[in-house]
């Protein structure tokens, strides 16, 4: 040895560039968590940004495209006089000749289609439209249509189309600011892009068309309203001005429709909302998924490495440093993760979202926009999450004294006495003390498949569970058919009777049921006191109701409670005693009998709303009638919804099997890796790989099976709780259903990805050398 | 030598136990002792002896229940958690049985974890040609010998100068020949730097190259020896 050796230079934090070599050492680890995380804040934040961006773009655009505060329609051309009396009443509106023309559609290209197409003529001041292909009709011939219907139908820019025999050429696809869901009446339960087309000519092309003119008129208020019950009550002065004038002049309103009840205006926007509610139980589930990872992940990290440990901290390495180190490489995987999957957020997963929605809605053009609140939920907060989470299991693994590390004795519990087993194989009793030896890894195992089943409950659960309400809606609704009339009287004052079979008269009003998540409609019902389809207690009166099952198993009501409902529009508050629960699961209503309806809602005694049937009832006039709901068109809901969210659980299963794969992975890993040095002597000893393969792999597969049987099951009971508080965020109440093919479907899809992961597992224990067996240990 | 330097590490009636009730085992029953600065000592001992508890008590890595250890005046009970970390990363050098290098940083970066706790290390690529590493200075654990990773865990523990090198049985994995080449090493150290070093070890013959001799059966010291002929590591036999 020389006599001295100089001083040198401190050298920088040495475990700064272990970092580094972390990375490349764990490479797939850190690749995995990469994606899950790259995958979690791209899905997400995609759906986030997607909803925000056309969220925004609807509501900008009732603005800039000057969209209507409501429309009308006459019997007649009204003269310059009467629209100056409309306009300067008591409720000054503008209004402006919105007409149109209604015939059939009929593709000459396509010989099998025929549907129904409004055309307008030309609009310039009031209800404009995006272009979002092609351009406006210049000459005669010319015509743009609603692009979902153009996607639906299969029309191209450049095809005939001809309207009741009058032939066009397409020269542009829109969207109409007043239809972003093609509603043909407003008093339809659900729009129908299929075979109702909204189109707009030149004026000379509207000429050409035969078919009598629609004299509609959209208004818009001069003063406008500041708020929703103002424009209610507004809209309701308007259309009493309205129906004085009218009935003054000798022309009668057709149809009367103000834009807060404008289902073509509003559903679509109501359906995003839904949509983000959704959107925010999918991320709930993922962070707790992504917060489990990280547990697991960064525990085992510590144990692995307990020597290192150990022997810094008695060399002097403080909690600081060796926290700092522990958090660098997570912490830096999710920077880079939250770069890539913001970056695919906005591009990859919002245009696929973007997609869903223009396969149901007529939406206009847009612009992706910065979205805070998805930065917020799929990126900071996952990233606190990560980190706090990271932070408490070190500092807490950190307070062991360096030399429970160097002990490796990073236990609370200590071991056991050895398990005495009975006289099995020597195989069998290996497996089970394979088993034995990593009950902990195997709890791990279970709570990680159970999170993607919680997940997967939901992707097959969802479809399951709207094709459940379809297959029994008929079942569910109380009567076949409801008739909701204008007014109980025609203009004459005769009573609206209908020679429906069956049918009986009652009244509807809609209340609120508020809290502080959401504003729940419900739907109070007056029906006769023998009523053939609603069965009354007896005890029904003003202070007693009657709730449907929905209403009772959402809000979680027995009989003997008192519910508490408020007015939509006025300050009136109403308190019942529910006094029984009637079978009806389709909405959410109150049902009492049609004299204490009449009393509680200052009604004039007789008074009432429409007719209910078992029989269609279709010998009333359709301009008398406000709104018809069938067992039909509330199927038409289940099946939009089906066709909206269908798509939605498709891609979400898609994501749960990436997901189930990556945490299988990165589990099974963690299995393997804490034997590894028994792998290794066992093929020291001369065991093959495949009977090592048996001794390790057969009991995680073993353990992956029941694991996954469990989980299905529990994943299903959880998901129902889930379900129930989604759900009162949302209107009405669907019960969660799965079907049995949907367990196994959910089954199948986690064991594929365990069988993919079985194949690398495989590789992994054939690289395992024989020298990691001979390594020093304490 | 000055007092202080002769009493340079003093330790007082210390007493450590495991376990309660019927299961309490008393490991260091009543240890008195001093070793002087730069002195090489030897705490040798039976397994179970608690030569390894001690030496862990005096590296502030396990506490002892009672009793007092004053290291150059400062007294290491008072010391809270905090004290004792910064008083490992000044003041102390440890050496291993088991190497505990970090399997994915080369010989040259394992050294300097040692070498980032001192402000005025020694320069390490010197110290690599001294230990003989610095061929393989850009080699991982896993690519060299017992005897070399041993040389590293060395390299890392004196590479911040240490007062005092605490090593745990540092040749108890080694064969002869390779034992030799750390007590080797170890003897250097001791000598061109004046460490105080304190090696716990079950090997008899390592007595013969050290200044003082403490010899533990059942938790006591049964001899406390200042050996007035030293042997060189070279010349050990067993």
């Amino acid at each position: 040895m020389e006599n001295t050796i100089r001083k040198g230079k401190r050298p920088g934090d040495p475990l700064k560039r272990r970092v580094w070599r972390d990375f490349r050492s764990e490479w797939k680890r850190y690749l995995m968590i990469f994606l899950l995380l790259v995958v979690t804040i791209g899905f997400v934040s995609g759906m986030y940004v997607a909803n925000n961006s056309m969220m925004k773009s609807l509501s900008d655009n009732a603005e800039k495209l000057c969209r209507e505060d409501g429309h009308f329609r006459l019997s007649a051309m009204p003269d310059d006089e009467l629209l100056e009396k409309i306009e300067n009443s008591a409720v000054p509106v503008k209004t402006y000749g919105l007409f149109y023309k209604e015939d059939s559609e009929l593709l000459p290209e396509k010989s099998g289609y025929k549907g129904k197409v409004r055309v307008y003529t030309e609009r310039s001041e009031v209800d404009l439209y995006d272009i979002l292909k092609g351009h406006s009709p210049e000459s005669a011939e010319d015509i743009i249509i609603d692009r979902m219907h153009a996607d639906n139908a299969g029309i191209h820019i450049g095809d005939t189309v001809s309207v009741g025999g009058t032939d066009f050429t397409v020269t542009g696809f829109a969207a109409f600011v007043d239809y972003t869901a093609l509603y043909e009446n407003n008093s339809d339960t659900m729009f129908d892009a299929l075979t109702f087309d909204v189109a707009m000519v030149t004026d000379e092309g509207f000429s050409r068309l035969t078919v009598p003119v629609m004299y509609n008129y959209a208004f818009r208020y001069v003063n406008a309203p500041p708020g929703r019950s103002e424009e209610k009550k507004l809209s309701d002065a308007f259309i009493a001005e309205l129906a004085a004038i009218a009935a003054g002049s000798g022309c009668t309103i057709e149809d009367y429709v103000p834009v807060y009840a404008n289902q073509a205006v509003n559903f679509a926007s109501d359906d995003l909302g839904k949509d983000k509610s959704m959107g925010g139980v999918i991320l709930y589930i993922i962070t707790a998924v992504f917060a489990f990872i990280i547990a697991v992940t960064i525990s085992t990290t510590l144990e692995k490495e307990a020597s290192v440990i150990g022997t810094l901290r008695a060399s002097g390495y403080t909690k600081g440093e060796m926290l700092r180190y522990y958090m660098s490489a997570p912490l830096i995987v999710f920077l880079f993760a939250a770069v890539v999957g913001n970056l695919l957020g906005y591009t990859f997963f919002k245009n696929a979202v973007v997609d869903m929605y223009r396969n149901s809605y007529s939406l206009p053009a847009y612009k992706t926009l910065w979205t805070p609140v998805a930065f917020v939920k799929t990126t900071i907060v996952p990233f606190i999450l990560m980190a706090v989470i990271n932070f408490v299991v070190i500092t807490r693994t950190l307070k062991l004294s360096p030399l429970r590390f160097l002990r490796h004795d990073l236990r609370k519990t200590k071991r056991k006495k050895a398990i005495r087993l009975p006289h099995w194989s020597f195989f069998s009793r290996f497996r089970m003390r394979v088993f034995l030896q990593n009950i902990p890894n195997y709890i791990m195992l279970f709570t990680g498949i159970t999170f993607v089943m919680l997940m997967l409950t939901m992707a097959v659960g969802m479809p399951d569970t709207l094709s459940h309400f379809q297959d029994n809606i008929q079942d569910m609704v109380f009567a076949e058919d409801q008739v909701i009339l204008a007014s109980p009287a025609d203009e004459n004052g005769t009573i609206i009777t209908t020679a429906a079979e069956g049918a009986e008269p009652f009244s509807v009003y809609a209340l609120e049921r508020r809290s502080s998540a959401y504003d729940e409609e419900v739907t109070v019902y007056g029906v006769c006191r023998d009523s053939r389809y609603i069965s009354l207690p007896d005890s029904a009166d003003e202070e007693n109701v009657c709730i449907s099952k929905a209403y009772a198993d959402k809000y979680r009501v027995k009989k003997g409670d008192t519910i508490r409902l408020s007015d939509k529009f006025e300050d009136k508050q109403y308190r019942w005693k529910v006094c029984g629960i009637t079978d009806y699961s389709a909405g959410i209503a109150v049902f009492t009998d049609s004299g204490s309806f009449n009393r509680i809602f200052e009604k004039p005694e007789g008074s009432f709303s429409g007719y209910m049937s078992d029989t269609q009832i279709d010998d009333i006039d359709r301009r008398y009638i406000a709104k018809e709901i069938t067992s039909e068109d509330m199927m038409k809901l289940a099946k939009q919804l089906d066709h909206s969210l269908g798509s939605y659980m498709t891609y979400f299963q898609y994501l749960c099997v990436i997901i189930a794969a990556i945490i299988l992975y990165l589990l099974t890993k963690i299995v393997i890796e804490k034997n590894e040095r028994s792998i290794s002597m066992a093929k020291i000893l001369g065991y093959t790989d495949a009977e090592i393969a048996s001794l390790y792999m057969l009991t995680t597969a073993v353990m992956v099976l029941i694991s996954e049987v469990a989980a299905v099951f529990l994943g299903y009971i959880l998901m129902k709780l889930v379900w129930a508080e989604m759900m009162m965020t949302m209107s009405g109440w669907f019960e969660f259903k799965m079907t049995a093919a949907g367990f196994v479907k959910e089954f199948l899809l986690v064991f594929a990805a365990y069988l993919l992961i079985t194949a690398v597992d495989l590789i992994r224990i054939r690289h395992i050398p024989k020298t990691v067996a001979l390594k020093n240990v304490e | 030598m000055s007092e202080a330097e002769k009493k340079f590490l003093e330790v007082r009636e210390l007493t450590k136990s495991f376990g309660s009730g019927d299961t309490r085992q008393e490991v260091l029953k009543g240890i008195d002792f001093t070793v002087a600065k730069g002195e090489f000592c030897v705490l040798l001992g039976p397994s179970g002896s608690g030569k390894s508890t001690l030496l862990n008590i005096l590296g502030g890595i396990d506490s002892a229940d009672s009793g007092e250890i004053t290291i150059n005046g400062d007294k290491l009970n008072r010391m809270d958690e905090k004290g004792l970390t910064r008083y490992r990363r000044k003041h102390l050098g440890y050496v291993f049985q088991m190497y505990n290098l970090i399997p994915n940083l080369n010989v040259k970066e394992n050294i300097e974890t040692g070498a980032y706790l001192s402000d005025a290390p020694l320069d390490i690529d010197e110290l690599l040609k001294v230990l003989g590493l610095y061929e393989h200075r850009h080699k991982l654990p896993n690519q060299l010998s017992g005897g070399q990773q041993q040389r590293v865990s060395i390299g890392r523990a004196i590479v911040k100068n240490p007062d005092i090198l605490l090593c745990d049985e540092p040749t108890g994995a080694l064969d002869y020949t390779t034992s030799k080449e750390i007590l080797r090493l170890i003897e250097d150290v001791n000598q061109k730097y004046g460490n105080t070093v304190i090696m716990v070890t079950h090997n008899e013959a390592i007595r013969q190259m050290a200044d003082h001799v403490i010899k533990l059966r059942d938790g006591r010291i049964r001899h406390d020896d200042l050996n007035t002929i030293k042997l060189t590591s070279a010349e050990l036999e067993w």
